[in-house]
């Protein structure tokens, strides 16, 4: 885990396009937010693997997004249960369980449509903030932190040397 | 576009899908294997063991070889095994983690076979086979209406029971003994014959002659008042001791009856509780067939309790309308539609299985088993057919376990055409029924964890042995082998795990009557030394007081002449007394008419 925290310090830090940062956030918050052996989420593994976005950062955010997940997943499931149970979709989802596909994608099970619903909406926002944040990192923060002494005692620890050796 | 994608992520993907079907492929039997043992034997209670578990490609599927799965009452015994079964499964569900057999066959299935090693799980061998056994030894004896072992003798029935006959002739004994003292005070008062005659005397002597004057009178009047007041006293004396032998007679009398009846009633409890008459043969029908058909329906529960749990897990609620436990809610749930072809998350289509029994082969086929039987929409289907069985022409179970909703709804149907039955041990007396040919006809249905059952079963040509050595054993063996058909229906209603069980049977009338029959002589025998034993203590108690029964009967009319006598006596008296007077008064005035008579004739005279 270390290696991976080094490698996103390594992405924030180097000239990695933001968006391949951020796009690789909002994807894990896709995978964090449904249950992880879904087969959306193959599809999300092939386009963090094939697409060039930072793969480390794919990981850093899955693990932390299912921080958050572990307290969003009642309210996903509820917001499921009642897409699923709404009268008005009732004729959608019937004609879409009628097609081994999309249950195969196991749309009718109340975590996997409320997660990808809500991760689907906060996709662009997760997108549009990481961005924002990447670039005042880059602009503002790393010199000032820099200047900080608990930065300068990080610096001295091992997980900057190996941090050092993974930016050479 | 080039600079967007990865090409070596690509190749990864595909490496690490490829590598996990691999691993799937190769690691899918023996990870099967595993299950099937691990969570069989938590269902079986017992050893569940595969020989091999392979997973098959074309069609997806596995193949069993070799399954036994171990009694868990009986550890050296399976329950059943199978030389082979083949799974196909549905592919598409299966990426959804839903295992749905399209077909399972199952060849060689056979119960009850024995094991080498024992099949007892580790932590579940006790005692408890051993102990369920020894609980079961005498059951038959408990029930029985009479012990098989040879009948008590009238002596030992006698000494054990409390007899009416000893408590009645006890209280006409002390009753007796209360009266005779009072007869014999009363009695005491009673004049004797010389005393009568006496009266007598003295009344003829007071009567006779005429009054010489009025002082005369009047002192033959005082001395018969005297004497009236003596026989007034002993008239009540007799009166008093009549009364004494009148109540005497009345109380001994109803102790006498009831002294007599009292060995009459001592015999016929004796009878209804050693059931020596006919009575004794009204349930024999549980008693003969209760174990045989309890044997049946324990083995029918133990496969439905160990089936029942599986057919609902609750977790089935088809169109989204059943709460989520709060715990549950975190892992969300499938919301099933309406479709042509529902994934539940087991499912079995279909089944074929053979199976080898000691009757012959059975065939069993099942369809749509699952725990999600809502998620389904159809009931499950389970029938049996056993057509090419050696000793039925035809045999059809016919199982619909419908748990689609609450209560659930379970219904057996059982026919059997011409059985030709063989050696059924018979609960009672070491009898056997040899051979009979029987239809069954049965119906059960469990809703609700309510039974309720009927069976009817048409026993014909039947033929029973018994190699019983005692004496029950013997009648009840040639009051059975004088039937030769009967009808037997069982019901059985209440609660699933203890239902009230009815066997009703033509039989009981019929076995009532032959049985009677063949017990009539030893009852009969028995019951005369019964009788003769109760007349020989009822003798000892009216024997010793028959003379004073009969003493008092004879009193009682001597009391009875004595009153008559003083009676007479008394009456008699004022008869003569008054007469006397009369006659005495009519004279004089008769006299005085015929002296005026005589007077006027004479003055008549004279003047002419």
């Amino acid at each position: 885990m270390l290696d991976t925290l080094a490698k996103l310090l390594k992405a924030l830090n180097s000239e990695s396009a933001p968006g391949q940062i951020a796009v690789a956030f909002s994807l894990s918050l896709i995978v964090a937010m449904t249950p992880t052996f879904s087969v959306h989420n193959l599809f999300i593994l092939l386009l963090a693997l094939v697409l060039r976005i930072n793969f480390s950062a794919f990981i850093v955010g899955f693990a932390g997004f299912s921080l958050i997940a572990w307290f969003t997943d009642p309210y996903a499931a509820r917001l499921g249960e009642s897409l699923l149970t709404n009268p008005g979709l009732q004729d959608t989802w019937t004609a879409l369980y009628q097609n081994d596909f999309w249950r195969l994608t196991a749309f009718n099970h109340s975590l996997v449509l409320g997660g990808l619903v809500i991760s689907l909406l906060a996709f662009v926002p997760v997108f549009l903030l990481t961005r924002v944040l990447i670039n005042l990192y880059r602009q503002r923060v790393i010199s000032w932190v820099n200047r900080l002494r608990v930065v300068q005692v990080v610096k001295a620890s091992k997980f900057y040397s190996l941090y050092q050796s993974l930016a050479e | 576009m080039k600079q967007w994608i990865r090409w070596s992520g690509l190749i990864s993907f595909v490496v690490i899908t490829a590598l996990l079907a691999v691993f799937f492929i190769i690691a899918a039997g023996p990870l099967a294997k595993m299950a099937i043992e691990s969570v069989g034997s938590d269902i079986a209670g017992a050893k569940v063991e595969a020989g091999s578990v392979s997973l098959t490609l074309n069609p997806i599927g596995f193949e069993i070889e070799h399954l036994t799965v171990a009694d868990a009452e009986q550890p050296m015994q399976n329950l059943l095994q199978f030389s082979r079964a083949t799974a196909e499964l549905e592919f598409v569900p299966l990426l959804l983690g839903k295992a749905i057999i399209r077909e399972l066959s199952v060849d060689g299935l056979e119960f009850d076979t024995a094991r080498e090693t024992s099949g007892a799980l580790e932590e579940e061998i006790s005692e408890e086979t051993v102990a369920a056994d020894d609980s079961d030894s005498g059951t038959d004896q408990d029930k029985l209406p009479f012990s098989v072992t040879e009948l008590p003798s009238a002596q030992e029935i006698l000494a054990r029971e409390p007899l009416q006959t000893e408590s009645a002739g006890d209280a006409f004994e002390q009753s007796y003994k209360q009266h005779k003292a009072d007869i014999d005070e009363a009695v005491k008062k009673v004049p004797d014959s010389e005393a009568l005659a006496s009266y007598e005397d003295e009344l003829n002597r007071i009567l006779s002659g005429r009054f010489d004057s009025l002082e005369d009178f009047k002192a033959r009047k005082k001395e018969l008042d005297a004497l009236k007041e003596r026989m007034k006293a002993d008239r009540d004396a007799v009166k008093a001791a009549q009364r004494a032998v009148t109540d005497a007679r009345e109380d001994l009398g109803d102790k006498l009856t009831a002294l007599k009846n009292a060995p009459g009633d001592d015999l016929s409890r004796i009878k209804n509780k050693y059931q020596l008459n006919a009575q004794g043969a009204a349930n024999l029908t549980a008693l003969l067939f209760g174990s045989e058909a309890g044997e049946w329906a324990g083995q029918a529960l133990y496969w439905y309790e160990k089936v029942e749990p599986y057919l609902s897990s609750g977790n089935d609620d088809a169109e989204g309308d059943t709460p989520q436990e709060p715990e549950r809610i975190r892992d969300g749930r499938f919301v099933h539609f309406p479709t042509d072809d529902p994934w539940p998350e087991f499912l079995l289509r279909k089944a074929r299985l053979t199976a080898s029994v000691p009757a012959g082969e059975l065939l069993i086929s099942m369809e749509d088993l699952t725990h999600q039987p809502a998620v389904l929409g159809r009931p499950a289907h389970i029938l049996l057919n056993g057509s090419g069985l050696h000793d039925v022409q035809d045999l059809s179970v016919d199982i619909v376990l419908d748990h689609r909703k609450k209560p659930a709804n379970d219904t057996l149907t059982l026919t059997a055409k011409d059985w030709h039955l063989k050696g059924m041990n018979l609960g009672l007396g070491g009898t056997e029924l040899d051979s009979a040919m029987v239809q069954v006809q049965g119906l059960a249905v469990v809703s609700g964890g309510k039974l309720s059952a009927q069976s009817d079963m048409q026993f014909g040509q039947t033929r029973f042995t018994g190699e019983g050595k005692t004496l029950f054993a013997k009648e009840l063996t040639r009051a059975l082998q004088s039937i030769n058909q009967f009808d037997v229906n069982a019901k059985a209603s209440g609660g699933l795990k203890s239902p009230q069980v009815e066997l009703g049977s033509d039989l009981d009338s019929r076995l009532s009557e032959a049985f009677n029959q063949r017990l009539n002589e030893k009852q009969r025998e028995l019951e005369q030394k019964l009788q003769a034993r109760l007349q020989e203590k009822l003798q000892s108690y009216t024997g010793e007081y028959a003379d004073e029964l009969a003493q008092l009967n004879a009193m009682d009319g001597s009391l009875n002449d004595k009153l008559n006598s003083l009676q007479a006596m008394n009456e008699r008296k004022l008869e003569d007394y008054e007469a006397q007077k009369k006659r005495e008064a009519e004279e004089k005035a008769a006299a005085k008419r015929e002296q005026l008579k005589d007077k006027a004739k004479d003055k008549l005279k004279s003047l002419f």
